[in-house]
C-alpha cells in the first residue's frame, strides 16, 4: 500500500482498507465494560477481551458512574463488501466523555460478535 | 469498637507530637552544642543529627504511617468479616464500604491509630463537590471531592487535588468527578441496606 493510502487510512478509518472507498455505517451499538472501573483502566488491544466483556446497553444513562463504556461502529464497504468494526473506549462522566482508546478491527476479529447483535 | 462512637477526624496529641518532637530535639541539641562547647565529630552530630532526625520523623510519621495503618485496618476488617466491596484511599482519609451489610469503615490521616466502623445508615447526606470556579472558557477546578455527613460531621474525601487549576473538561477533572460520583452511589447504596 502506498504512503498516501496509508495516511488516508490513519485519518479516515471509515474508508475501506481494500478499495479505499468510504464505508457505510451498517450498525452502531453502545456497550458497557463492567470489569473496567475508573482509576483501574487497563488498555486492551485484543478483540477477545471486548467480545467477552462488553454488555449491551441502550443509553449512557444505564451505565453506572465509574464504569467504562464502549461504542461500536460496524462499517460495510458499498463497493467491495468488506467489513470493519471500530471500537471507541471511553469513560462517561455526566454529559462528557473521557476518551481512552480507539480500536479498529478489519480482519474479521469482531464480525461474529457484530453479526450476533 | 462501638458502632455509635463519635468520629474524631484528628488526634491533637498525634498532631502535636508530629510537629513538635523534632523541633524540641533540634532546640535541645543546639543548646547543648552552644553551652558545652562541643567540637569535632560530636559537634557535627549535634548540628546535623537533629536535622536528619527531623526529616525522617516528618517523612516516616507522614504518609508511610498512614499507609501502614490503612493496611492494618484492612487486615483487621477482613478478620472481622467485613466485606471490602469498595475502598477509596485519599490523602486525608480512607473509606471502605461493605455494601452487602451496609457498613462503613473510615481511617483519618490525622488520627491514624483509631479507625471507625459504623452502619452506613448514620450517613445523612452525600454529595459531590467538583470545585468549579469561573464561567465559560474560564471554568476550572483544582479539587474534586465527595462529601458525606455522619451525625452532622462533614467528611470530605478528595478524589483529585492539584496545585494548579485545570479546565473542567480535562481528563484529571473528569476522572475525579467520575470517582466521586461512583463513591456517592456506593455510599447511597450502602445506606439503603
Amino acid at each position: 500500500m502506498g504512503f498516501l493510502r496509508k495516511m488516508r487510512n490513519v485519518f479516515h478509518d471509515d474508508w475501506c482498507s481494500k478499495c479505499q472507498s468510504e464505508m457505510d455505517v451498517a450498525r452502531k451499538q453502545l456497550y458497557m465494560l463492567p470489569n473496567m472501573r475508573v482509576g483501574h483502566y487497563v488498555q486492551h488491544d485484543d478483540a477477545k477481551f471486548y467480545r467477552e466483556n462488553m454488555i449491551k446497553v441502550d443509553s449512557k444513562q444505564e451505565i453506572p458512574p465509574g464504569i467504562y463504556a464502549c461504542g461500536m461502529h460496524v462499517y460495510r464497504c458499498p463497493v467491495c463488501g468488506h467489513k470493519a468494526v471500530k471500537l471507541s473506549v471511553f469513560l462517561p462522566v455526566r454529559d462528557a466523555e473521557k476518551q481512552e482508546q480507539l480500536l479498529y478491527f478489519d480482519k474479521g476479529e469482531m464480525d461474529d460478535f457484530a453479526n450476533s447483535l | 469498637m462501638a458502632e455509635n462512637e463519635k468520629l474524631k477526624k484528628s488526634n491533637l496529641v498525634y498532631i502535636l507530637v508530629y510537629i513538635f518532637v523534632p523541633i524540641i530535639a533540634i532546640v535541645i541539641c543546639y543548646y547543648i552544642y552552644a553551652v558545652a562547647e562541643v567540637i569535632g565529630a560530636a559537634a557535627v552530630a549535634l548540628i546535623f543529627g537533629p536535622l536528619v532526625f527531623a526529616a525522617l520523623w516528618w517523612v516516616i510519621l507522614g504518609k508511610p504511617l498512614y499507609s501502614m495503618r490503612t493496611k492494618k485496618m484492612e487486615k483487621e476488617l477482613d478478620g472481622a468479616g467485613f466485606s471490602r466491596n469498595h475502598t477509596f484511599v485519599a490523602d486525608g482519609c480512607t473509606v471502605i464500604v461493605d455494601q452487602e451489610n451496609g457498613k462503613l469503615a473510615i481511617l483519618f490521616r490525622w488520627n491514624p491509630f483509631r479507625y471507625y466502623v459504623f452502619p452506613a445508615s448514620r450517613i445523612s447526606k452525600t454529595w459531590v463537590n467538583d470545585g468549579k470556579t469561573g464561567t465559560g472558557i474560564f471554568a476550572g477546578s483544582s479539587r474534586v471531592s465527595f462529601l458525606f455527613l455522619v451525625d452532622g460531621i462533614k467528611i470530605r474525601v478528595n478524589t483529585f487535588i492539584s496545585n494548579r487549576r485545570w479546565a473542567m473538561d480535562h481528563k484529571y477533572i473528569l476522572e475525579g468527578i467520575s470517582k466521586a460520583d461512583m463513591m456517592v452511589e456506593v455510599l447511597n447504596d450502602a445506606r439503603g441496606n
